[in-house]
């Protein structure tokens, strides 16, 4: 059955490059822009922002779902060593979450929009202050799993095959 | 030190009307040297590089800026799909969406830049290695550095003519950009997935600000050093 798979080149990928720090440019940028865009709007008075906010959460929350695919395959070829395999265990587990924390609030907003597109509470401000919290959270957790502990870099794989890690 | 400046001195001879001198010259030290006690195992006087971070919100913005330009600029092919969705849609709204954001891109890719050019300064890309695009770490950084600059005029330039269309040319037109625009905005679709791949071949492949990559060419174990 093995065989049957795509072989793995020296990032261990079956593909030239990893997908998934790829597709959270559109979580990260998405949803941490369209909390900027309601916190601007709210202050500037700028219903249009409110409504470029709105498309970018949607965005960001279909987003996610790609991510997490492409994430869990590539974490599943990561061989992750020392305590990135205990990072890698928490990303993961924030990463699901926040699949579901953002579905939450982009319906809330669903509705709030459908209400009155022009005015938006302060506790949705809250929500997304939060949320946007756990997204950097979330993006320094990634970050050390790549920048730290060098996960599917041609040096730390080729490391790993020698049995040096 | 002489077979460097002599290897040096015959590169300038080979240079039929350059400067000889600037190629004779082999300094003692990387200029580097002179900071590296305040740097970490990474090559940053901090724990993560900060440009792949902002990269998120250069690329984020722009593409989804462009995406949904195009989108409102299909409306009248799309409303009858529209009608069936339980979700209020405006065309102007999907403007919002590619004006705002590429104000947002166009403001941030700055920073993006500027910091880009502070971590690149401080890069010390594996030896002997050459790219999947068959390119030397100089040179990928070079390209990967102008590229930058040049990424940034086209995005801010970009910015000012989509101004004009939302504030006065296309004012009152429901499609309020021009079809060279979002022609313009897809061809950069193209260029910042090179230069994307770049910069991920500057960190994947050539190792630049990754601790664990920098320990193990420093011969580290990294079953001690990064426990």
């Amino acid at each position: 059955m093995l065989e049957l798979l795509p072989p793995l080149n020296d990032h261990n990928l079956p593909w030239m490059d990893t997908i998934h720090p790829i597709v959270v440019h559109f979580v990260i940028a998405m949803a941490l822009i369209a909390f900027v865009f309601d916190v601007i709007g709210v202050v500037w008075r700028k219903p249009a922002l409110f409504e470029a906010s709105f498309w970018n959460l949607l965005f960001a929350t279909g987003a996610i779902f790609v991510a997490i695919i492409f994430g869990q395959v590539e974490a599943g070829l990561a061989s992750p060593y020392g305590a990135s395999r205990h990072i890698l265990d928490i990303h993961t587990t924030i990463g699901w979450s926040l699949a579901g924390v953002l579905s939450l609030l982009t319906g809330w907003r669903y509705v709030l929009r459908n209400r009155d597109p022009e005015v938006l509470p302060a506790t949705f401000l809250g929500a997304g202050a939060l949320v946007s919290s756990l997204i950097v959270v979330q993006m320094v957790l990634g970050d050390r799993l790549i920048w730290t502990y060098g996960l599917h870099t041609v040096k730390v794989v080729a490391a790993a095959r020698a049995g040096l890690i | 030190m002489v077979a460097v400046l002599s290897s040096c001195l015959s590169l300038a001879s080979a240079v039929p009307f350059g400067l000889p001198f600037a190629l004779a010259y082999a300094p003692e030290a990387s200029p580097i040297e002179q900071i590296a006690d305040e740097l970490g195992a990474n090559g940053l006087p901090y724990a993560l590089p900060i440009h792949p971070n902002l990269v998120h919100l250069t690329i984020g913005l722009f593409v989804i800026a462009i995406a949904f330009d195009v989108v409102g600029a299909l409306y009248p092919l799309e409303k009858r799909v529209f009608r069936f969705l339980a979700l209020p849609i405006t065309r102007g709204g999907f403007h919002d969406v590619g004006w705002y954001n590429l104000l947002a891109c166009c403001l941030v890719t700055y920073l993006t830049v500027a910091v880009g050019f502070y971590e690149m300064l401080t890069a010390v890309p594996l030896p002997g290695v050459t790219s999947t695009f068959g390119l030397g770490s100089m040179t990928t950084m070079l390209v990967h550095g102008v590229g930058g600059v040049l990424l940034l005029a086209i995005i801010t330039a970009m910015t000012v003519w989509r101004g004009f269309q939302r504030f006065a040319w296309r004012r009152d037109m429901g499609r309020q950009v021009q079809w060279l625009y979002l022609l313009v905005g897809v061809v950069m679709f193209a260029l910042l997935g090179l230069h994307g791949t770049l910069g991920a071949q500057m960190a994947a492949e050539f190792g630049v600000h990754i601790a664990a990559d920098q320990l193990l060419q420093a011969g580290a174990d990294l079953n001690t050093a990064l426990p």
